[in-house]
């Protein structure tokens, strides 16, 4: 969880990914956020983030993305 | 001839009256409720004794933007597009520059604009479109409109750190429009998918091709964009038929997984613009799409959105090239070299366009107009306006034009125009900040930004949030002990490349 918010914040330092629930619904993030983010988790957690897990779901919150990458690291 | 974008609203919803004009994810917008809304609109803002004057229009992305913005122009005025999603600071600065009078919104973006420095008249588009119509009103203001009176104004990126606003007339929009459908020819069968913003050049398009041939537009959510199955889903449920997408968005959807999830085998026009489509990516699509036609368009906003292009005929690979081809109808493009001599046949030279599409100007900017805005430097017999795009280009044996990179530091990021100066201009201003440069990769499409001085990464981050439109955020941030410098005592741009890139 740690390393994921430095990725986090490295992109966009102006969110608190702590409390926000809506990353994607709310347009928080957009699809170049998105982009580099997915680019840096599967370089970061050596995993692949296929487009079938790109959903709002998984992404509009740091809870749900930790949620993905476990089930795509195991 | 048609005097006005509004003749030709009204003769497609004679025409297509009930058939879908907009559709989002939550409403949708026939013809003839374009006609009775943008009446409504017209009416009121009549009533306010406004002509000819610009109106602010910031809004949310659905159906009732292009309503908002085709009222404005019923209304005898001419719009300027706001996304809600700028920030205050750069709104503020679209605010100075236009002094305009009036603003439209949407209610739940009241709030916003109180923090904002507009002074006028604020109306709220909900409330507009319920407005009394007053039909002698607006039969009177059909009469006194023509086609040279302004249409919108675009505001872009400008070197000097503030934004430009390029004003287009009524004539080369309805110019550029039947042009490109010369070549697309849409029919009311079609089904356009918006991906730009509604604020962008590239909106043109999708925003007013229903108008001229009856076809829809679906204004896809912008957080689709991010979701491969989710833009996939959106495509095959709409039966979405014609994509004009910024080439940035082919590769980005096409990275992201887009081609694998589409299940329907609808799409059979695909017309991109903005930067150069690698190779791979075009190959990519027209495999997925074997029996698609695509379009490879290439022009400015200063020429109504594009002026040339070029109809794909071969099967693309990874060493594909493509041209940006040949001019629309009613444009004329010239090759001019540095002394305003004519480029030599296979020469390189700056790309001129002359003709219907070129534009006004810049907003209350004269100097700067005169200065890409010229007369024909190779016709001394009439008055003939060209407009200098900056970009080189060159023809080769067969007539078609490529395009061959910039004379000055602008760059085309995501299909967003940026000059690298303004970033330079605002990193200045940043406390802390003793030197610093931008960079473009165009391989792997990351504006970076390298400092020196006492300040925090993070900080520098957000004050480009706070300050430019999100496409212009620098994505990699580097702080190094010293810029190093030419022998003249100028910044040495290439040594700073080779540093980050």
């Amino acid at each position: 969880m740690e390393k994921l918010l430095q990725i986090l914040e490295d992109v966009r330092p102006d969110i608190n990914f702590l409390v926000e629930e809506k990353l994607i619904t709310d347009g928080i993030l957009d699809s170049f956020d998105v982009i580099t983010i997915v680019e840096e988790l599967n370089k970061e957690f050596d995993i692949d983030i296929k487009p079938k897990y790109l959903t709002a779901e998984n992404f509009n919150s740091i809870k749900n993305m930790t949620k993905l990458i476990d089930i795509l690291s195991n | 001839m048609l005097n006005s974008v509004v003749s030709i609203i009204e003769k497609s919803i004679k025409k297509y009256g009930k058939k879908i004009a907009y559709i989002d994810n939550e409403n949708s917008v026939s013809f003839d409720d374009l006609e009775v809304m943008t009446s409504k609109i017209a009416s009121r803002i009549i009533q306010m004794g406004c002509f000819n004057c610009p109106i602010l229009v910031l809004s949310k992305r659905n159906v009732y933007t292009p309503v908002a913005y085709l009222g404005i122009v019923k209304s005898g005025n001419y719009y300027v597009p706001i996304d809600s999603t700028l920030n205050e600071n750069r709104i503020n600065q679209i605010i100075g520059a236009t002094k305009s009078a009036i603003l439209l919104t949407n209610r739940e973006l009241l709030g916003d604009i109180e923090k904002l420095n507009f002074v006028g008249n604020v109306l709220v588009i909900e409330d507009l479109i319920e407005a009394r119509l007053e039909p002698l009103l607006i039969n009177d203001m059909n009469k006194k409109m023509n086609p040279m009176m302004p249409l919108y104004t675009i505001f872009t990126s400008g070197s000097t750190g503030r934004p430009k606003g390029v004003i287009t007339s009524h004539l080369a929009l309805i110019n550029y429009i039947d042009a490109v459908n010369e070549v697309l020819n849409l029919s009311e069968e079609d089904i356009l998918g918006n991906q730009s913003p509604l604020d962008y050049i590239a909106a043109i398009r999708d925003i007013y091709l229903p108008l001229f041939t009856g076809a829809t537009t679906v204004i896809i959510p912008k957080n689709e964009f991010a979701m491969a199955s989710e833009l996939a889903a959106r495509i095959d449920k709409q039966g979405i038929t014609v994509l004009c997408w910024s080439a940035a968005g082919l590769e980005m959807t096409y990275k992201s997984g887009l081609l694998e999830e589409i299940r329907s085998n609808n799409i059979k026009k695909v017309l991109f613009s903005g930067s150069i489509l690698p190779g791979r990516v075009l190959e990519a699509w027209q495999t997925r799409f074997p029996t698609a036609s695509f379009i490879n368009q290439y022009g400015p906003t200063e020429a109504t959105a594009s002026c040339t292009y070029y109809v794909v005929k071969e099967k693309a690979s990874a060493n594909t090239v493509l041209p940006i081809g040949i001019p629309y109808s009613n444009y004329n493009i010239l090759l001019i070299n540095e002394d305003g001599t004519k480029t030599e046949d296979g020469s390189i030279g700056e790309i001129c366009v002359s003709g219907l599409g070129v534009t006004l100007g810049y907003f209350g900017d004269k100097v700067l107009s005169d200065e890409y805005f010229i007369q024909n430097p190779l016709n001394d017999k009439y008055r003939e306006i060209i407009y200098k795009t900056g970009d080189l280009g060159r023809y080769d044996e067969a007539g078609m034009l490529f395009f061959c990179g910039r004379k000055d530091r602008q760059v085309k990021h995501f299909g967003h125009r940026i000059e690298l100066e303004e970033i330079e201009l605002y990193g200045k201003k940043i406390e802390g900040v003793q030197e610093c440069v931008a960079v473009y990769d165009n391989d792997k499409s990351i504006l970076h930004f390298v400092y020196s001085g006492e300040v925090e990464k993070k900080d520098i981050i957000l004050f480009f949030r706070n300050n430019v439109p999100s496409f212009m955020v620098p994505r990699s941030v580097e702080k190094i002990e010293e810029i190093p410098h030419l022998p003249n005592g100028k910044i040495d741009i290439k040594a700073v490349q080779k540093l980050v890139i």
